[in-house]
């Protein structure tokens, strides 16, 4: 019978994305693109539509978004592209990584230390 | 003197008169010589008294002749009278011998007639009586012989008719047996093909999520869509066969997942258009049968429509319920069709032998119906093709924004939190550390929404008892878990500490992780710390249990057995617990 911590949702994965599984080969979005809502959730969206604009009220990355939404980053994906098109999300990438190394290297080794 | 007999008759004069003219002759003569021979002086005196006498001597005589010829008159007529009273007597003596002659002969003629008939009467009566003991005697045997063979008849019909009797019911029996016994091991091949694919789309779905390469999650994604169609067969024989329906719901399932779980279990669910703006939810123990019957219909109808149509479907809130109406574009039902298939979908009669084969997927709708009170009704559609209403009642709905953690859970969450390993931006860890934050379930923040769950569960009009209890205990366990939790900082393990042994020291390694950022830890950092330790505590110990259960599931073929075999889903939080190595950005 049912237990709890079981898989909780009826949905499977292609009925979100109605069948896509690549994003698109112009897809800007990897793991740490910054995702920001252009709108806020409007009623008969898809849920996961609603939540990726609810959660991005504030710019979150995508393998955040992907955490929260508990789906693999793909499909996030596919999601975020939807969103994208319709001009309701942008994307941002992060800024390059311009740290110290010294700093960098001391992560490092404290890491190390754990 | 024969003169007829006159009464009255007198004698006549000139029978009288001779008489007294003789004596007068004679008597006047006399005196006359007696007044001759007298002399003279005496013959006058003679003359005299002669002729007195004379005359004397006349009437007499005439009275006497008169009395005479009287007497004889009379002495004839009394002889003519006495005559006739003779001839009377004589007639009446004749009359009399004449009536005695025939009274003799009348009688005697009586007593023959009589002798006769009494005779005949009785000839005839012993006839009678003869023939009817005869035909009596006839009637009787025909009779007898007739009832002996009727009895034999009947008897031999009746030891034929028992012995068929006999035949037919030990076939019954047998047969009924031999249904029993198919239906029974259908059901639980049923039920061991459903936990068997549960089980696959657990672990399917355990794997995309640790599969990040598109071309594998494609590959993924089509066994998970295959798998789901034999899951959906698997649970269309489980319900025929009486079996109990696949899966239960711990929650209520929202409307749109109702929606595409039923989507995801037919072949062409990309032709299916969704237009919902439904926010109810199905009540968890009846949202695998609504998603049952609704994806048999969307099946009909995505299969009887071209392969290019669309299939729509809308979701409309009536005071009822919710009407969920399929509509294609696809062949046009003809009234008899639509009536075969209202009685098919009505769910009247459960008779098996009404299947042809081909049709399973109507006779599945009406069971479904009949169980959760479902009513489908069949129509023309405005599209071209066949429209069906379905519509989901208000006894197995929930409003699916009472209880609403979601919202509240998620403000705190989007700002950085320390937690997320400094290590890696994309922690593994993260998945099931995230999940109390974004699923609105109310076992996963049992911290947060303890009363609401409670009203959930009292909403649930069939709330199940199997996992009610257990799921309180936990609930009840972790709300302790809390109040100790809340000034320690972390929960001390009371309960499960065997079950998660193995675990402990995964669990202090990673103790330190989350102790590190703590400066001074607000009140929102402690519940959301805690929630995420909870659920991972939990995770261990299912991960822990599972194993065990799974262990015990593998060899026993019970359907019930079977149906506990879901644990595999339940361990979808434990592969990503230890799969860490298994993530490509570390």
């Amino acid at each position: 019978m049912s237990r709890p911590g079981r898989d909780d949702s009826p949905d499977r994965l292609y009925t979100l994305t109605g069948g896509r599984t690549r994003s698109g080969p112009d897809s800007p979005f990897d793991l740490v693109t910054l995702v920001v809502a252009e709108c806020d959730p409007a009623t008969g969206m898809q849920s996961e539509h609603a939540a990726i604009l609810r959660i991005t009220e504030h710019p979150t990355a995508v393998v955040e978004l992907a955490a929260e939404l508990k789906l693999p980053v793909s499909i996030t994906k596919i999601l975020l592209s939807d969103l994208l098109t319709a001009g309701r999300v942008s994307a941002r990438h992060p800024r390059k990584a311009d740290l110290d190394p010294d700093v960098l290297e001391q992560v490092l080794v404290g890491l190390r230390n754990l | 003197m024969t003169a007829p007999i006159l009464p009255g008759e007198r004698p006549t004069f000139r029978t009288v008169a001779p008489a007294p003219l003789f004596t007068a002759v004679l008597a006047g003569l006399a005196v006359a010589g007696a007044v001759y021979v007298t002399p003279g002086s005496k013959r006058l005196a003679v003359a005299c008294g002669a002729g007195a006498g004379a005359l004397l001597l006349c009437a007499a005589v005439a009275l006497a002749a008169h009395a005479y010829q009287t007497a004889r008159i009379t002495r004839r007529r009394l002889e003519a009278v006495t005559l006739d009273a003779g001839r009377l007597l004589q007639e009446r003596a004749r009359l009399s011998t004449d009536f005695d002659r025939e009274r003799v002969q009348l009688t005697e003629e009586l007593t023959h007639e009589r002798a006769r008939l009494t005779t005949e009467l009785s000839q005839e009566r012993a006839r009678l009586t003869s023939d009817f003991s005869q035909e009596r005697m006839r009637l009787t045997t025909s009779f007898a012989e007739e009832r002996t063979r009727l009895t034999e008849e009947r008897e031999l019909e009746r030891a034929r008719l028992t012995a068929e009797n006999k035949q037919l019911s030990e076939k019954a029996r047998r047969d009924s047996h031999e249904r029993a016994a198919a239906l029974s091991a259908t059901a639980n091949a049923a039920g061991r093909m459903q936990a068997l694919a549960t089980g696959m789309l657990a672990d399917l779905r355990a794997m995309e999520e640790r599969h990040s390469d598109e071309d594998v999650l494609a590959d993924l994604l089509h066994l998970d869509h295959r798998t789901a169609q034999a899951g959906r067969i698997a649970d269309s024989v489980a319900v025929l066969t009486g079996a109990r329906s696949g899966r239960r719901w711990a929650r209520p399932i929202a409307m749109e997942s109702i929606l595409r779980g039923a989507m995801g279990r037919i072949s062409g669910y990309q032709r299916v258009r969704v237009h919902s703006a439904s926010d109810t939810a199905v009540a968890g123990h009846a949202a695998e049968g609504v998603m049952h019957a609704l994806a048999e219909l969307l099946d009909n109808a995505a299969n009887f429509s071209p392969p290019s149509a669309e299939v729509h479907v809308y979701v409309e809130e009536v005071p009822a319920g919710v009407i969920l109406s399929v509509e294609d574009s696809g062949l046009v039902m003809g009234d008899i069709q639509l009536r075969r298939a209202e009685r098919a979908v009505s769910g009247d009669s459960t008779e098996l032998g009404g299947l042809t084969g081909t049709r399973l997927g109507l006779a599945v709708v009406g069971r479904l119906s009949r169980k959760y009170g479902l009513k489908v009704s069949y129509r023309p559609s405005a599209r071209g093709g066949t429209g069906v209403l379905m519509l989901v009642p208000q006894d197995i709905l929930v409003p699916q924004d009472a209880p609403t953690p979601q919202v509240s859970l998620d403000l705190p969450e989007p700002s950085p939190s320390p937690q997320p390993s400094p290590s890696t931006p994309v922690d593994p860890e993260a998945v099931p550390e995230s999940e109390p934050e974004s699923a609105p379930s109310v076992r996963d923040h049992p911290w947060m929404s303890y009363a609401a769950g409670r009203t959930l569960a009292d909403l649930d009009p069939d709330p199940v008892p199997t996992h009610e209890s257990p799921e309180r205990g936990i609930l009840a366990d972790a709300v302790t878990d809390v109040a100790d939790a809340l000034p320690e900082g972390l929960p001390k393990r009371r309960r499960g500490q065997a079950l998660a042994e193995a675990e402990r020291s995964r669990a202090r390694a990673e103790s330190p992780v989350p102790e590190t950022p703590r400066p001074a830890p607000s009140a929102d950092d402690t519940l959301a710390r805690t929630a995420r330790f909870n659920s991972f505590r939990r995770a261990v110990r299912e991960a822990a249990t599972d194993q065990g259960t799974r262990a015990s599931d593998i060899d026993s073929d019970s359907p019930v057995s079977a149906n506990s075999a879901d644990s595999p889903v339940s361990a979808e939080p434990a592969p990503s617990l230890s799969h860490s190595e298994g993530n490509p950005t570390s």
